[in-house]
């Protein structure tokens, strides 16, 4: 890297620190970003800061918003009895793009796993109960994700939220639409089995 | 099953590599660090995905490179299949990548496509050695032949650490969170344990009848010694044996910072007409007691899966007496493909295809 001019290995470097970008593909970002206009480069750079300047988290759901509280929040079209909780403020915009919920969502901010120091408080759980005791919702669906750590925090929260006499659903374990039961592994159909449904219409 | 085709790249000290195997057996000679054992280590973590010889999966990058690949075809009763498993060592650690026909796949579902018994000189020792070399011993088995084998192992080693770290203060001290890890431990190992006494009981009778023919005066008991004692071999029972033994331990456990009872503290115990062998048995008669239970590894992995697994053998029969090796080969009878190392060509073997082994390059087959 010696002989690369200083300004390019700095922006190697801070790319680099991005997640799923190695050395390899960052020294490929830099370069086809040399070769692009100035303006490009500019509105690259101006985009990444506004999110840092612009962008909060809601002081209800924990949301990522413009303004607070989210729009997710204050919409009365939304459904206020149905709270959906997710892990990460991203896992919204995924639910979002099916455009099948029309409730009200809860951001952990990450899932509960001791050995990496990340224990129910660290979690944005007590302000999940708080929000139950106050806006007394009907149904909490946990759509964490399906693997372990995900699964412990489904069945932490659970356990937590049983006393306050609210309805907890789970996400469904099964097949992807479009998928080949031949390519589906092992454990995928066994939950599919387990979680299989009377078919009418 | 067999191989057709192997090859590697930037794995160990081969830079590139590719073979025709031929089905039967494939001798491989050479001096001392030209790359034999390497050789079988590729063949072994192309079908297991795990080396049997490192925990870590970055010393089998080729000095100097970031990839390593190891790829084949298998011919098998389920048809053929090309595999081929990468190595990659970055910045954040090493990550190896599996494919299967050329779809990335993950690890459960690659698992057991070429299933191989590997047999090492530091197998020798397995008699005397460590509980954890006997448990990892029936993993490897189980992993190769059940599905789901693995995926409980991998679900109860992740709720041990998580209950360890709870154990241990990492995060405020939380009971309900402890009986989340504890329900996890409690079903996944209970499928471990069930597993386990399963494979046990089938590795028992075949060994029992090897060692009978290798010291027809000594009769071999293997056992499999649960860290949970149950009466029954039902999920019920363990399940509920199990989950006594926690509530029993778990005021130990908070003092002594780590959970303390379950599968990850089982044992296999082997032993000669009653008597330990770990304890009381020679050299002699402990590398006996092994050879007949990789003579019913052998049996089992083929029994189970309808077919038989490679049979890689590094090193091991210049470690054995020429009767010893002999009755081993003997014993395992016909085997589709197998592999074999030796520093000079062992005498008796017949039938096979010699190679070369030098400097990380395989030279001239020819029939022996």
């Amino acid at each position: 890297m010696t002989t690369v001019a200083s300004p390019v290995a700095a922006l190697i470097n801070e790319l680099s620190k991005l997640p799923t970008i190695g050395p390899k593909t960052a020294a490929r970002l830099v370069f086809y970003l040399l070769n692009r206009p100035r303006n490009e480069a500019q509105s690259l750079a101006e985009a990444i800061l506004a999110v840092k300047d612009n962008v909060r988290f809601c002081s209800i759901c924990y949301s990522l918003a413009e303004s607070d509280p989210c729009e997710f929040c204050t919409d009365e079209r939304r459904d206020a009895t149905t709270i959906c909780v997710v892990a990460e403020a991203k896992d919204v915009y995924a639910i979002e793009r099916a455009g099948a919920f029309k409730g009200r969502y809860h951001v952990l901010g990450g899932l509960i796993s001791p050995m990496d120091g990340i224990g129910p408080a660290q979690l944005h759980l007590r302000e999940l109960i708080e929000r139950i005791g106050r806006e007394a919702p009907r149904e909490i669906i946990l759509a964490t994700n399906p693997n372990a750590e995900g699964e412990a925090t489904a069945l932490y929260l659970s356990r937590l939220l049983q006393p306050l006499g609210v309805v907890v659903t789970r996400l469904a374990y099964g097949l992807p639409i479009g998928g080949d039961l031949d390519y589906a592994d092992e454990m995928t159909i066994a939950k599919a089995l387990e979680g299989r449904r009377t078919l009418s219409y | 099953m067999y191989l057709r085709r192997l090859g590697f790249s930037n794995f160990r000290n081969y830079s590139e590599l590719n073979l025709e195997p031929s089905t039967g057996l494939n001798l491989f000679v050479g001096a001392n660090a030209q790359g034999k054992s390497n050789l079988l280590e590729g063949i072994a973590m192309l079908g297991t995905g795990k080396s049997f010889r490192t925990a870590r999966d970055s010393d089998a990058v080729r000095a100097g490179c970031e990839r390593a690949v190891l790829s084949g075809e298998a011919t098998s009763r389920a048809g053929n299949v090309n595999l081929a498993c990468a190595i990659d060592r970055g910045p954040r650690g090493t990550r190896k990548t599996y494919t299967v026909n050329a779809s990335p796949v993950r690890y459960a579902n690659y698992l057991g496509r070429i299933r191989v018994v590997t047999f090492v000189p530091a197998d020798l020792k397995l008699a005397a050695g460590t509980p954890g070399a006997r448990r990892a011993f029936l993993n490897i088995a189980l992993a190769q032949t059940e599905p789901r084998y693995y995926y409980e192992l991998a679900r109860y080693r992740k709720a041990l650490q998580q209950k360890n770290a709870v154990l241990r203060g990492a995060v405020e001290p939380d009971d309900e969170l402890l009986l989340v890890y504890e329900r996890t431990l409690l079903a996944a190992g209970t499928e471990i344990m069930l597993a386990r006494v399963r494979l046990v009981d089938e590795l028992a009778h075949g060994a029992a009848a090897a060692h009978a023919r290798f010291a027809p005066d000594e009769a071999l008991e293997v056992r499999y010694e649960p860290n949970v004692v149950f009466d029954a071999a039902t999920p019920e029972a363990i399940a509920a044996a199990f989950e006594a033994r926690m509530r029993h331990a778990a005021e130990s456990e908070r003092t002594r910072k780590s959970a303390l009872v379950g599968p990850h503290r089982d044992d296999v115990g082997l032993s000669l007409d009653g008597v330990s062998l770990a304890a009381y048995g020679s050299q002699g008669q402990q590398r006996t007691a092994v050879l007949a239970l990789k003579v019913a590894e052998y049996g089992v992995m083929r029994e189970r899966s309808n077919e038989a697994p490679l049979l890689l053998l590094d090193d091991v029969l210049s470690e054995l007496d020429e009767t010893r090796a002999g009755a081993f080969l003997g014993e395992i009878g016909d085997y589709e493909q197998a592999f074999v190392t030796a520093t000079h060509l062992p005498p008796g073997l017949s039938g096979a295809r010699v190679a070369r082994v030098q400097n990380a390059r395989v030279l001239e087959w020819a029939a022996c």
